[in-house]
């Protein structure tokens, strides 16, 4: 007799469900993104979205990226690398379609060191948390990962300028300390572009005029931040970069027509006005990010 | 690290074994090693290992005492095999449980397995050689009020790989078998169940409300009458949306799922005839997963092959939606009779057929809303149809022989996960002869030949295979699989690989060098699912 | 490989160790044919000794052991008194085809159904066939693993030396 109580009421302490009826968007939900144009340093995370234009479950995961940064503002930083031969070349079969090469020698390293497309895309990583073992996320595992960085304290607080005219200038990151600390850290400075209309796959369609963006175009450093490894709160590191845009885009067209990829070389026709410049600085032992900024190349 | 856990291990049960002798208690276990060395073979596509050996090993010792029991089990995937997922890495003890019977009431604790069930809504298990585990970590109880009463319940955290979901699933189920617990004889036995889960998660997002608790029910009914038997499970599972913030992420539709077979069966012939209808039923231990985290088993709805070729291309279930019809005709045709010999011929025959659902899965969100008609086969997209023939017949003493005739269809871009149009629908068919000759009492060679014709995909395959077995201890088998058809010159290739083994009791050592092509392999009588490779290979298996 | 060479000490340490002691049956639940389900410790043949034998209806040595046995049942059962009792380890895919094949095979033996493996892990099978033989005080004396041409001789063997 105790045993049947004892089951019972086990059983029904455990039984439970929920049944949410529509509408399922929350009304009033949502979250009031920080004010990011005053001066504090605010936490930033970056989404590296490792996709292709001939991967047809990767839009949806670029969907994924544009709704949390709607959700989070420009708190959230968004990155799409294409990657892989399987989904990012341009395909000869499918001529004159998906013949614009996106890829990158960056993206390739990165992805082969990471070992993102290896296991499928889309796939991606939030600020490279949780290397070695639980970092290649599926676009759904994005926001959960979101949410935990953001409450995350800085340490590092990031300022570009920019001064470019005709496809030249200078790029000027400052990173200040916000803390004292101890640590190896890397600076890396990319530009990419956004709003570059080509062909992408999309589920069974393929799109003719798909607005691609934050599209990888170029890193143009990846070096230890500085030569020390103590940082006392209120110091400011400056680095300053020269870059002329035409060399950069030839070293892309180069890079795609290399027969060890075997591309195109169909890699130019940048616009100047839709680059913005993306620094990040990362902990060279755990490979996170821990502070990343980005603002428009041209304003 | 590993020289202390053995050491520690080896100690320990010496002073259990020692204890459990004078106590009447009992000592025992298995152990599995499986090595593969990986050299590159860009041909075959075959990876080399960084490590070059790769291994994949667990040890399993059980105590039982009387109305105790108590185990553990100790896995090393150092690094795991290619044919696992890269997130399989690690060693170190991953089960460890112990359970008390007391006045029927059996209550475990700690890491076990369980199903509700087909499986439909639940089922935690184990199957090494594919490398899937999701056990449970928990508590379990279990009890049987009277005869015939069967009730369990059970909450815990369910596993993948090396770490433990974050949603919570609870579970109950109560089967009652009207016969005995009614206490009537008869003729017909009905035996009915129910099952209840549901997976807990905190609801972290911000843009759409989610439910936290994710209920699934399953009911059953099996009746059985002299040579009939019926058996039927209808499951569903309640708003199970995956949390992302668009809205066509989020799948807030119900799903089901439907079996039914029924089977008519006498002394020489039987015949089975099942279906099943699968709607949005894929359910994880963690919402946002991709990979893995499944908690609930849907049965594929074809016949489980073991001859290489037949087993070419096999079917995967696709849990979000399928309908699928399978027949089976087994018969015995009695020896003497004319077409059944000195000593009676077998015949199989099986039929399957899956295809999609009308217009895809249930989909509820709240700018869509679509339910898939219930039942559709003309018209909808085929995914997989499989029609087989299977004669067995002893000839003589020294020989026998089995044909195999089949005729396949394969929807590689879904049932592979590509991008329709890539390779679209494969048909081929298939001709297996299998002779087994008796040489002298203990030794028997077997010759298996295997010829598919095939219509897209990789072209058409051809395999032979010879086994000399000398009973009971040794087996010796060499095997080539030839792809002869294939459309690009470069990958008509032979993948030629020799195996011998040894048992003895219950230990089975046997090692292998060759190349393997990605899929299912058999040899010396186990099968598993393996990548392309190029190497050597070591099994040892044992148990104690 | 000093891990390989400890791992395997520590084996062949158990084996030698369990091998001084004797083995029972689990006390694991198996389901019947017609429903029911019974505890496998239930098991009786009158002090004569029993065959348990796990195999699954895609497991073609497994079948080929079975249909091999059945052939000379009778004949071992008129010797010796043995019962064979055959485990299907298929799961919930092709657990309704046990009862046509069986029925359709001619099968004498008693035959039970574990689905999820329970028995099958609690008796440290990994592999089928799998084949252990028990005495009259229903303790294991003698396993094998795996099936080829001319096992079902030294089965019977191993049979005879414990009968009475």
């Amino acid at each position: 007799m105790k045993n049947i109580i004892t089951l019972f009421s086990f059983i029904l302490i455990i039984t439970s469900c929920d049944v949410v009826e529509g509408p399922y968007l929350i009304d009033d939900g949502g979250i009031t993104p920080i004010d990011t144009s005053t001066n504090t340093y605010v936490k930033k995370v970056l989404i590296e979205d490792f996709t292709g234009h001939t991967c047809p479950n990767c839009p949806a995961a670029a969907r994924e990226l544009e709704a949390i940064h709607e959700e989070y503002g420009d708190q959230i930083i968004g990155m799409a690398l294409h990657v892989s031969a399987t989904f990012a070349r341009p395909p000869t079969h499918e001529a004159p379609k998906f013949q614009y090469d996106f890829r990158t020698i960056w993206g390739a390293n990165w992805d082969n060191f990471f070992g993102i497309s290896d296991i499928g895309l889309p796939k991606g990583m939030v600020n490279r948390v949780g290397y070695p073992n639980d970092y290649k996320l599926g676009k759904n595992e994005w926001l959960a990962v979101v949410i935990t960085e953001l409450e995350k304290e800085i340490d590092f607080g990031i300022n570009i300028t920019t001064a470019i005219s005709g496809g030249n200038g200078a790029i000027t990151i400052n990173t200040e300390l916000l803390n004292t600390i101890d640590g190896d850290y890397n600076l890396v400075v990319c530009l990419t572009e956004s709003n570059i209309i080509n062909w992408q796959k999309d589920g069974t369609e393929n799109i003719e005029d798909y607005k691609h963006n934050h599209v990888l175009r170029t890193v143009l450093t990846d070096d230890a931040l500085s030569t020390s490894s103590t940082y006392t709160s209120g110091d400011n590191i400056p680095k300053s970069i020269t870059i002329n845009l035409s060399t950069l885009e030839q070293y892309n067209i180069d890079y795609s027509a290399n027969t060890a990829e075997a591309g195109n070389g169909n890699a130019g026709g940048w616009v100047a006005e839709n680059i913005s410049v993306i620094a990040y600085i990362y902990d060279n032992a755990t490979q996170e990010i821990v502070q990343v900024e980005e603002v428009h190349l041209i304003n | 690290m590993m020289k202390k856990i053995s050491l520690t291990l080896a100690i320990l049960c010496i002073t259990i074994v020692s204890f459990a002798q004078n106590n009447s208690g009992e000592f025992h276990g298995d152990f599995d090693l499986n090595m593969q060395s990986y050299q590159e073979d860009e041909l075959i596509g075959a990876k080399a290992a960084e490590e070059i050996v790769l291994n994949n090993s667990y040890l399993n010792i059980n105590y039982t005492k009387g109305n105790f029991a108590a185990g553990l089990r100790y896995e090393s995937y150092l690094n795991a095999l290619l044919d696992f997922d890269d997130d399989y890495k690690g060693n170190g003890i991953m089960f460890r449980y112990a359970t008390y019977t007391i006045d029927g009431l059996e209550v475990t604790a700690g890491n076990y397995y369980e199903q509700i069930g087909s499986g439909l809504i639940f089922r935690s298990y184990e199957n090494k050689g594919l490398g899937q585990d999701n056990a449970m970590d928990g508590v379990r109880l279990k009890f049987s009020p009277t005869k015939g009463v069967y009730l369990k319940g059970f909450i815990g955290k369910s596993r993948t790989y090396f770490t433990y979901s974050d949603g919570v699933i609870r579970g109950a189920d109560g089967e009652i078998n009207l016969n005995e617990a009614l206490n009537f004889e008869s003729k017909t036995k009905i035996i009915v169940g129910q099952g209840f889960v549901s997976r807990f998660q905190p609801d972290i997002n911000p843009k759409f409300e989610l439910p936290k608790n994710v209920a699934a029910y399953s009911s059953r009914l099996n009746i059985i009458n002299g040579g009939w038997n019926y058996s039927g499970e209808y499951a569903t599972k309640l708003n199970d949306p995956i949390g992302s913030l668009t809205a066509e992420g989020n799948n807030y539709a119900k799903g089901s799922a439907l079996m039914n077979s029924l089977s008519y069966s006498k002394r020489g012939f039987g015949i089975i005839a099942e279906m099943h209808r699968v709607d949005h039923m894929e359910f994880r231990s963690e919402r946002a997963q991709e990979k893995q985290y499944i908690i609930n088993y849907i049965p594929t709805l074809t016949k489980q092959h073991t001859y290489t070729l037949l087993a070419l291309s096999p079917c995967a279930t696709q849990p979000e939606g399928e309908f699928g019809t399978q027949v089976d005709i087994f018969y015995k045709i009695k020896k003497g009779s004319f077409l059944g010999g000195k000593y009676g011929t077998k015949i199989s025959f099986n039929f399957s057929r899956i295809n999609a659902l009308n217009g895809g899965s249930s989909f509820l969100n709240d700018d869509t809303e679509h339910t898939p008609m219930l039942i559709s086969i003309k018209g909808e997209e085929l995914y997989f149809k499989d029609i087989n023939l299977e004669i067995y017949k002893k000839i003589n003493k020294k020989i026998k022989v089995t044909g195999v005739l089949a005729k396949q269809s394969y929807n590689k871009d879904v049932l592979e996960g590509k991008t329709p149009g890539t390779y679209g629908t494969v048909k081929s068919t298939i001709a297996i002869a299998d002779i087994s000759y008796k040489i002298k009492k203990g030794h028997t060679i077997r010759v298996e030949l295997q010829e598919l014709l095939a219509d897209g995909g990789e072209g058409s395959w051809s395999m032979g295979l010879a086994e000399y077995t000398i009973s009971p201890h040794w087996f010796f088998a060499v095997q080539d699989m030839y792809n002869w058809g294939n459309y690009d010159v470069k990958k008509q290739l032979h993948y030629v690989n020799i195996n011998c083994g040894f048992l003895s009791g219950s230990n089975r050592f046997a090692i292998g060098y060759g190349k393997k092509r990605a899929g299912i392999f058999c040899v010396g009588g186990v099968c598993k699912e393996v990548p392309s490779s190029n190497g050597f290979s070591l099994t040892i298996s044992s148990s104690f | 490989m000093r891990k390989l060479f400890l791992t395997i000490t520590a084996i062949a340490l158990f084996s030698t160790l369990s091998i001084a002691q004797t083995r029972t049956l689990p006390s694991v639940n198996v389901k019947t044919l017609d429903g029911g389900s019974i505890n496998i410790t239930e098991l009786e043949n009158d002090g004569n000794p029993i065959v348990i034998s796990f195999w699954a209806t895609w497991c073609k040595p497994c079948k080929k052991e079975l249909n091999t046995i059945a052939e000379v049942y009778e004949d071992w059962q008129d010797e010796t008194g043995v019962k064979v009792v055959a485990i299907s380890i298929d799961n919930s895919r092709s657990m309704a085809k046990v009862v046509p094949y069986v029925n359709a095979s001619d099968w004498d033996f008693e035959v039970y159904l574990d689905p999820n493996g329970d028995l099958k892990r609690a008796m440290g099978v990994s592999t089928v066939p799998h084949t252990f033989l028990l005495n009259s005080k229903k303790e294991i004396v003698w396993q094998h693993k795996g099936y080829v041409d001319g096992d079902e001789d030294e089965l019977l063997e191993q049979i005879e030396k414990i009968a009475k």
